[in-house]
């Protein structure tokens, strides 16, 4: 049995043949989209200037290309088989074998049967990660040196917990309400507008953090303000499958319907509502390039969906509790105690078996997380929690302006500024961001301004002026008869107008006069208009 | 010197006389020349024409006196006119018929031609006139002369010479009075006249033959072509001329105008870089500088300098002569100070109050002595004055705000002195004097307001008590409004509630109270006023004054005015019959002055129990309003928990039902819900066990085998568990699709429209109207198929854009985009240098115009630019040195 475990940095595995074809790769991805056909355009002068500016592109995208080279050195790995064996058939013991001493070490279990089954969050760089035992015990952990930071008791249930936008703060969602936590303990806040919040996710762009409570309430706040963006109606019962699109910072939130909505924080109806599946829908992930999402049903089906045409991709058999996409599109799928990794390893979008783990029996898994640039599974169930590697899951390089592992206080401080300075304003979260900036949609029915409705009255009127009238005889044309006539073609052209003033002004009275009415239990009391 | 002196002289006499000729009748045909100069003048005075015989005898008979002073003059004249007429070389000129402004067939052009000045003399060549005026001086000198040398009698020299009258015109010639020349024709000189002289001359004949020939081949010049016509020409050229000049141009510039970016900071020199440089070009200006150059500049400190300085010390070296001249010139300043101080003093201890007037008048003399002298003495003068005059206005310091002026005025002006009234009247009129152009201002403005406000107010009212009369109408009427305004229940809302309606009415009676009371004070003041009017008009009509009529008007207009709102009243109490009682009681309150006042209006037993019931029904109901959102979230969460999804929707169904049944029902249901969280959360709190057992027991095969396909009978289970999802899930659609796009209603007769003959039975609905619903059904499906989601059963997607996004948004495209996707396209690469290396973010960053600070933009220079070069250019726009290549600066046009 040969196990060839690509290891996570170091390694280039990819001919050098294709490097030219990988480079046009990187150079289109850079680009960002086709330009625009300047064939087309009449205008030359802008046709010049885009042309120009098209050049620039090019130039810039080449450049970025060759400097991924150097900026991104390392090549992120996967198992890789020979002959008959399978991936899947590979276990951790056989992994650990392989990979070199560090990587080694994040292979663990941690065993806490008290307290259990624990939910887990990773801070965005993945050093951090804190534990919370739905009993109420929380740990806050330096997953690099595997430092125990804090670790307390807040002896109610804890259904979730999410870091906020640094490990310094992190948010549960306990019994009644969602508390603040700083990294030492200290409740910083309690946020009791939330109520009894079965799950929680923070949106680091925009400081939002949002919940959904046991009445299928959505609710997002601002935790810069304090202020509640967003309190929205579900409509569709309890639930605890939330998740965030990384891509557009999107929330869907599965249903016990089957569907599955998706919301903004600034309107009151979901984006999208889709039905997924017959039975509930017990889990949820998205991918992070926004385009693909997993759902699972109760019904025993995972299916993969294609978010751009809003279609199933592909229907995978299982039933999960817990799943969640890797940096790198792995998707991990826990049932009960074993761990299930799918993962489209010939890039067709065909997600298969990569990998599996099964704890020990009984354990039941809750929540499955990637730690971010890491390729580390963590698994936290009903005793404790414990990792694995999954080679190929996390990304290589990490970008120290997004996400440092190896942050310094000061850095963290200077960062914690510079994207307070850089939050998004919620109206930015929209289903295809993109679309910020370009020309407003038209929207069905597009009222007409007073200036337009004015403009329109004038042109009605000049034209009815300007209508030439028939040489009548026998006094017919006289100039007395034509003025009269010329202004009877005016008061008709204006008519239509006039009218539609009249409605809207009658329409509003009547809105006033609905909206001063009784309610209907005191209209008997009112007094009674005489009949006459 | 002296012959210019005779010269002038003799000049001076030719104007003289001329003056004298024009005085005479025989004043001569003169062209209104303006360009020629005087001798010219005097030249044509001369050549005058000559008079047919018969004219010239009847202009004699008419003044032979004149003619006969004359004589003597006119003898010279006819001199002079030989003279001029034999003299070949004496050409004349002739003038422009352009310039002649005789019969106005040009248009009049002004006349640039070289003129003369005035007192210009030609001395080389000695004038006609001046050899004339010798003649003239001395007629008979030449005579003398002829006689003295032969002896014989001057006749017989002279006797050849015709004395010929010559008469000029009786009217100065012009273009009503044309010369006889013109009339006859002749007087010309022709060609012929000039070759007759040369008769038989050699050559004559060959000039004659010339000439002939020449003047048979004359072609005839053709007509100068139309102004407008030939400016269009000219401009024609010029254009081309000008189209060429420009063309070469526009290579050049149509490089700049692609060019993405326009570099002008080629020259890096901004002239100065230090001080040194600066000071360096220094150039000494004013003669203090000039001064302080030359001796910076001697040589010797030059050369100090350069050394090392100690030769410095020896050229600070003061002499002792210098010194002592210094300490000399300083004493004696200082002495004259001192003598200056001891004459202050002395003038100062002078106690005569006619020494300082004397003295204050000397002073103020040559301040006005200086002040019309210098104008700066005078300026500061001004300026002293306007700053006392501002003072003035500022602190009023005149205007009895002084201490001085307080304490006399608290006393009593009257019981001052004289010379203090005097003093204090002298600061009163100081003050005027300060402000008095002010004043003048304010004055008048003043007026000018006053005069408005009068025509305003005082229109119609004379006298101060019509005013008065005028303005309590004015009350009345407003207490008047008011009394019937409000009088208008509302009648819907919670304002229309009886108890509401009655608190209002009490309001409005205690209103209306004191509104009537404040209406009889009018009335009663009123009706003095208009006793006092009458009778001041009663007067007025003893005196005979016409106005009594509109005096006697005044209070029937208020009679009427009353009875009009009664009207009004009225008016208002038929359409509103509702407020029929209380406009009848206004009425009332109208029409009896006296003001009763209103009875209470007595209280319904009936309507309050209903607002009793009504109180207790809305607190009910509120109670109900408060509850019923949470039920309804716990029925949600109980039904989640329940397993069957039919019995839910029936009793969601139920819901929508009926109210009633919902208030009947609702405690049952929320017990119910209560309990059921309570015991989810129980469990939840119990521990995992259960709820993993729960989970265990759905996916009881799950854990380990997901090979293992799951039984039959299990796989249809839950295929066709929720079932109604679907369902439901469509219906949930297509309310979203008629909320957005309303399904058009079916059309419908109008109930018994045609019904008792049968006819619209028979022919079923009119067409237009099914025309208009299939358009109406055409335009929903439309707009339903353009939606995203048309081809998605299970999909809902919202069209709504949002308010709050609508602003991250472009509302229109802009200004040189005409296409969506173009623009969507240009927008769609980032630009900061977040995305970008740091390569390419100065090119993609670079503005149109790079400029440095202080670089002064010259105007554009030519230079050659081959079309090859600027399709390279072109194409390279973007390198950032593309701009440099010539290294000079370009700049757009």
């Amino acid at each position: 049995m040969v196990v060839k475990v690509a290891k996570v940095q170091k390694t280039n595995l990819l001919p050098v043949v294709e490097q030219s074809e990988e480079e046009k790769m990187t150079v289109k991805k850079y680009l960002r989209g086709e330009a625009a056909d300047l064939g087309e355009l009449q205008d030359k002068k802008l046709k010049g200037q885009l042309a120009v500016r098209e050049d620039l592109y090019g130039k810039s995208a080449q450049a970025a290309a060759q400097a991924e080279k150097w900026l991104m050195p390392s090549e992120g790995g996967y198992l890789e088989v020979e002959g008959i064996e399978k991936t899947w058939r590979i276990k951790q013991d056989a992994i650990a074998a392989e990979v070199d001493i560090l990587s080694s070490r994040k292979q663990f279990d941690i065993v806490l049967p008290d307290f259990g089954p624990y939910t887990l969050d990773f801070s965005l760089s993945g050093r951090y990660m804190i534990a919370a035992g739905k009993k109420g015990h929380m740990a806050l952990l330096d997953m690099k040196n595997m430092d125990l930071i804090k670790e307390f008791q807040v002896r109610e249930t804890v259904r979730d917990v999410v870091f906020l936008h640094n490990q310094k703060l992190f948010a549960a969602a306990q019994k009644k309400y969602v508390y603040m936590y700083s990294d030492n303990g200290t409740e910083m806040h309690c946020l009791k507008e939330h109520g009894a919040v079965t799950k929680l996710q923070f949106l680091n762009k925009h400081f939002l953090l949002t919940s959904i409570n046991k009445f299928g309430q959505l609710h997002y706040q601002d935790i810069t303000t304090g202020e509640m963006i967003g309190n929205y109606r579900t409509g569709l019962g309890r639930t605890d499958t939330m998740e965030v699109n990384p891509y557009n910072n999107v929330i869907g939130v599965g249903h016990s319907g089957g569907t599955v909505s998706m919301w903004k924080p600034t309107s009151a109806a979901p984006l999208v509502k889709m039905l997924c599946h017959q039975g509930p829908v017990t889990a949820m992930a998205f991918h992070s390039n926004g385009h693909l999402m997993a759902t699972a049903g109760m019904e025993r089906k995972i299916k993969l969906w294609d978010l751009r045409k809003f279609e199933v991709l592909q229907t995978l058999p299982g039933s999960t509790k817990a799943m969640q996409f890797s940096q790198r599109g792995l998707l991990a799928a826990a049932t009960g105690s074993f761990v299930q990794v799918y993962g489209d390893l010939s890039g067709s979008q065909e997600y298969s078996r990569y990998m599996g783990h099964s704890i020990a029996k009984g354990y039941q898994i809750r929540k499955v997380q990637f730690r971010p640039y890491e390729d580390v599974l963590a698994i936290g169930h009903s005793k404790g929690w414990s990792s694995i590697l999954i080679p190929g899951s996390g990304e290589p390089n990490f970008d120290t302006w997004v996400a440092n592992p190896f942050e310094t206080r000061k850095q963290r401080n200077e960062k914690e500024v510079r994207s307070l300075l850089d939050k998004l304003p919620p109206e930015t979260i929209m289903l295809d961001p993109t679309k910020i900036g370009s020309v407003k949609p038209a929207t069905k029915k597009e009222m007409p301004t007073k200036q337009d409705i004015e403009a329109d009255k004038e042109a009605a009127v000049e034209g009815a002026k300007k209508t030439p009238l028939k040489k009548k005889t026998k006094g017919r044309s006289k100039p007395s008869k034509v003025t009269k006539k010329k202004q009877e073609a005016i008061m008709r052209a204006k008519k239509p107008f006039l009218e539609k003033q009249d409605e809207k002004v009658k329409k509003k009275r009547k809105r006033a006069e609905e909206e001063n009415q009784l309610p209907k239990s005191l209209q008997r009391f009112a007094r009674k208009a005489p009949a006459s | 010197m002296a012959e210019k002196g005779k010269k002038e002289k003799s000049r001076g006499e030719i104007t003289q006389r001329r003056r004298r000729d024009g005085g005479e009748v025989r004043g001569r045909k003169r062209k209104s020349l303006s360009s020629s100069g005087k001798r010219k003048e005097e030249k044509k005075r001369r050549s005058g024409p000559r008079l047919p015989n018969a004219l010239k005898r009847e202009l004699e008979r008419l003044n032979p006196t004149v003619d006969g002073e004359a004589s003597d003059g006119d003898d010279e004249e006819i001199d002079s006119d030989a003279a001029v007429g034999n003299d070949v070389y004496e050409y004349e000129e002739g003038v422009a018929e352009e310039e002649s402004t005789r019969n106005k067939r040009y248009d009049p052009v002004e006349n640039y031609e070289f003129e003369l000045p005035e007192d210009f003399e030609d001395w080389k060549v000695p004038s006609d006139g001046e050899e004339d005026d010798d003649e003239n001086e001395d007629p008979g000198r030449h005579g003398r002369l002829l006689e003295d040398i032969t002896g014989l009698s001057a006749d017989a020299f002279g006797g050849k010479k015709k004395k010929d009258l010559i008469i000029s015109e009786a009217y100065p010639e012009c273009e009503f009075n044309p010369t006889g020349d013109i009339l006859d024709g002749n007087g010309r000189i022709s060609i012929h006249d000039l070759l007759d002289p040369l008769h038989g001359k050699s050559g004559f004949s060959k000039l004659r033959k010339d000439l002939h020939r020449m003047g048979k081949k004359t072609v005839p010049t053709l007509a100068p072509v139309a102004r407008t016509d030939q400016e269009r020409i000219e401009r024609k050229a010029a254009y081309e001329q000008s189209k060429k000049d420009i063309t070469k141009w526009e290579p050049l510039v149509k490089r700049n105008r692609e060019a993405p970016t326009l570099f002008f900071d080629e020259d890096k020199e901004l002239g100065y870089s230090t001080i040194g440089a600066i000071a360096s070009e220094f150039t000494p200006r004013t003669d203090f500088e000039k001064k302080m150059a030359s001796l910076v500049n001697q040589s010797e400190v030059v050369d100090a300098h350069k050394r090392d300085g100690a030769r410095l010390l020896e050229l600070n070296e003061v002499s002792i002569e210098d010194v002592k001249e210094r300490q000399e010139r300083l004493a004696k300043m200082r002495d004259l100070l001192f003598r200056h101080e001891m004459k202050a003093k002395r003038v100062k201890k002078i106690k005569s109050k006619t020494y300082h007037r004397l003295l204050k008048k000397d002073k103020s003399k040559a301040a006005e002595a200086s002040i019309r002298m210098d104008p700066e003495a005078a300026k500061e003068h001004a300026m002293k004055i306007e700053f006392k005059r501002a003072e003035e206005r500022m602190t009023l310091k005149h205007k009895n705000s002084s201490k001085w002026a307080k304490r006399i005025l608290k006393r009593g002006l009257d019981a001052q002195d004289d010379s203090t009234k005097a003093a204090f009247s002298e600061q009163l009129s100081q003050h005027a004097a300060l402000t008095r152009k002010i004043n003048s201002i304010k004055e008048s403005s003043s007026s000018d307001d006053s005069s408005d406000g009068d025509d305003s107010d005082d229109m119609s009212a004379g006298s101060d008590q019509e005013a008065a009369e005028k303005l309590i109408k004015k009350a009345k009427e407003k207490t008047l409004q008011i009394l019937e305004g409000d009088d208008e229940l509302p009648t819907s809302g919670v304002l229309a509630l009886p108890f509401m309606v009655r608190g209002l009415k009490k309001r409005k009676e205690a209103a209306d109270e004191e509104a009537k009371l404040a209406l009889e004070e009018y009335e009663s003041s009123l009706k003095q006023m208009g006793d006092t009017s009458k009778s001041r008009s009663s007067d007025k009509d003893a005196k005979g004054a016409p106005g009594g009529k509109m005096v006697f008007g005044a209070p029937e207009k208020v009679v009427n005015r009353t009875t009009k709102k009664e009207k009004v009243n009225n008016y208002y109490g038929d359409s509103d019959s509702e407020s029929d009682a209380d406009a009848n009681a206004d009425d009332n309150t109208l029409n009896d002055h006296t003001g009763k006042s209103l009875k209470e209006m007595d209280i319904d037993p009936s309507l309050l129990r209903e607002e009793f019931g009504f109180s207790h029904d809305s607190v009910f109901k509120s109670f109900g309003d408060a509850e019923d959102p949470e039920p309804k979230t716990a029925y949600e969460v109980a039904y989640l928990s329940s397993d069957s999804w039919k019995k839910v929707r029936k009793s969601s169904d139920a819901v929508k039902g009926s109210e009633a049944d919902l208030n009947v029902r609702k405690p049952g249901i929320v017990a119910q819900t209560e309990n059921d969280p309570e015991s989810e959360d129980d469990d939840e709190d119990s521990g995992t066990d259960s709820e993993v057992e729960m989970v265990d027991g759905i996916l009881s095969s799950g854990p380990k085998s997901s090979y293992e396909l799951p039984s039959q009978a299990e796989l249809i289970q839950r295929a066709f568990a929720g079932d109604d999802v679907e369902e439901d899930f469509i219906k949930q659609k297509e309310a979203v699709l008629d909320e957005e796009n309303p399904e058009p209603e079916k059309p419908v007769l109008l109930p018994g429209w045609g019904q008792w003959t049968g006819v619209q039975k028979r022919r079923g609905l009119p067409s237009w109207m099914l025309k208009e619903h299939e358009a109406a059904k055409q335009k929903r499906d439309e707009s339903l198929k353009k939606r995203k989601d048309a081809h998605l059963n299970n999909v809902i997607i919202s069209e709504k854009l949002g308010k709050k996004a609508e602003k991250l948004h472009t509302k229109t495209l802009p200004y040189p985009y005409t296409s969506k996707e173009v623009f969507e396209q240009s927008i769609r690469m980032p630009i900061g240098p977040e995305f970008n290396p740091v390569t390419a973010i100065g090119a993609l960053n670079r503005p149109e115009v790079v400029k440095k600070a202080g670089v002064i933009i010259k105007p554009i220079e030519y230079e050659d630019v081959s079309v090859h070069e600027r399709g390279e250019g072109g194409r390279k726009g973007s390198a950032p040195k593309q701009g440099k290549v010539n290294g000079k600066n370009r700049s757009r046009k």
